[in-house]
């Protein structure tokens, strides 16, 4: 069986802007289509994978090479990529987000704010601030600070320094030691 | 204003940049080939070959924040891939088993995989056989090709010209020099087909 029109003229549409974007002249949002369709559908690879041994076939044919290698290497890479920190750089500047500023759409603020931070620092980081601004808030709800020591028990001390910290805006020297998840 | 980047892996490198490691994957696909045959013009070894040029795409994604766009991607990417080969050889003759060891994966609780362990597949007969066999093919499907598709193929290829350039030399808009490329590669990979899809037969 064919397949259905509408799914192969949606492929072909993909594989246009896969084109256009090997050679640097995809619009943002189209880019921001490509992206999903590398992530998403396996003919989208294929036809970057295609599209790229053509070029180098063209160039120069040594570079002609089975993709069970290409598609070997990447996965060798995959496995070694996932222990890496997902890579954010810091926000670029305000002349170079002409490109960037519509692929960052759907990761939204959050992605900018957390950029200067790397991942599980920030993450822990957010935790600490929520837990300081607890016991901050806390007493002042409860009218006691006692129940506060109690429940947060030995992490009391790190957090109050953490949220101490954050408003000194030292945050990441002070987190990357203390911040081992507390419990799991 | 819709000039042409002049650094075609730009919203590539800036997709990476905002977290989506996915899209480095991308230019892995499109430079590893390349990176490994530089690589294999200083060190013998072929077996290391591959793992130097995965040692070099770990070590870009680290940089990769710090990348500034100063030179384009594939030039930073190469500078890597020369300092990630020279060290290994200047570390292989101090040190051979240790080196060794390193660049085949520093991960020791991860038994599952060993990068370069395994024989590499351009070694083989077959395997050479089957380059030779893509590299026929392509060539084949360039000459059965129209001499438009041809030409605009061709320029963007193999003289490096922008699609702005193209439309220039061709005298034509620049979105039929991006549909007739498109066009090129889809007939070309078409004849490749049988030839890349993999025994699973589902690539990637």
């Amino acid at each position: 069986m064919s397949q259905p029109d509408s799914d192969r003229s949606s492929s072909e549409s993909s594989r246009r802007i896969l084109s256009a974007l090997a050679d640097g002249d995809a619009t943002d949002g189209e880019a921001v289509r490509a992206f999903q369709s590398w992530r998403d559908d396996p003919d989208a690879r294929a036809a970057w994978h295609s599209y790229q041994l053509i070029g180098d076939v063209l160039r120069s044919e040594d570079l002609a090479c089975e993709p069970a290698a290409d598609e070997a290497f990447l996965v060798a890479l995959r496995a070694r990529l996932a222990g890496e920190p997902v890579v954010l750089a810091p926000q670029p500047r305000a002349e170079e987000t002409a490109v960037a500023a519509p692929a960052v759409a759907n990761a939204g603020a959050a992605a900018r704010s957390r950029a200067r931070w790397q991942g599980p620092v920030a993450m822990a980081a957010g935790f600490l601030v929520v837990i300081g601004g607890l016991n901050i808030v806390r007493p002042f709800g409860h009218g006691s600070d006692t129940p506060v020591a109690s429940t947060a028990g030995a992490a009391s001390v790190p957090l109050m320094a953490s949220a101490t910290a954050v408003n000194n805006g030292a945050v990441v020297a002070d987190f990357t030691r203390p911040i081992s998840p507390p419990s799991s | 204003m819709t000039m042409l980047n002049p650094d075609p892996d730009a919203a590539l490198v800036e997709r990476v940049k905002q977290g989506d490691v996915r899209a480095f994957e991308m230019l892995v696909v499109k430079y590893q080939r390349r990176i490994e045959r530089l690589i294999g013009r200083m060190v013998r070894d072929v077996d290391l070959v591959s793992d130097i040029a995965q040692e070099t795409f770990i070590r870009a994604y680290r940089a990769l924040p710090q990348f500034r766009a100063e030179s384009a991607f594939y030039t930073w990417l190469y500078r890597i891939a020369v300092n990630t080969a020279k060290k290994a050889l200047v570390d292989m003759k101090r040190d051979p088993v240790t080196t060794l060891t390193a660049l085949q994966g520093s991960d020791d609780d991860d038994e599952t995989y060993r990068p370069g362990m395994e024989p590499t597949d351009g070694e083989t007969p077959e395997a050479l056989l089957a380059s030779k066999e893509i590299a026929a093919t392509v060539n084949a499907a360039i000459a059965a090709l129209s001499e438009d598709l041809r030409q605009a193929i061709t320029l963007r290829e193999i003289e490096g010209l922008s699609y702005e350039e193209i439309s220039d030399v061709m005298n034509c808009p620049i979105g039929t020099v991006r549909s007739r490329i498109f066009r090129a590669r889809e007939a070309i990979a078409e004849r490749l087909r049988p030839l890349l899809d993999t025994r699973e037969g589902n690539r990637w």
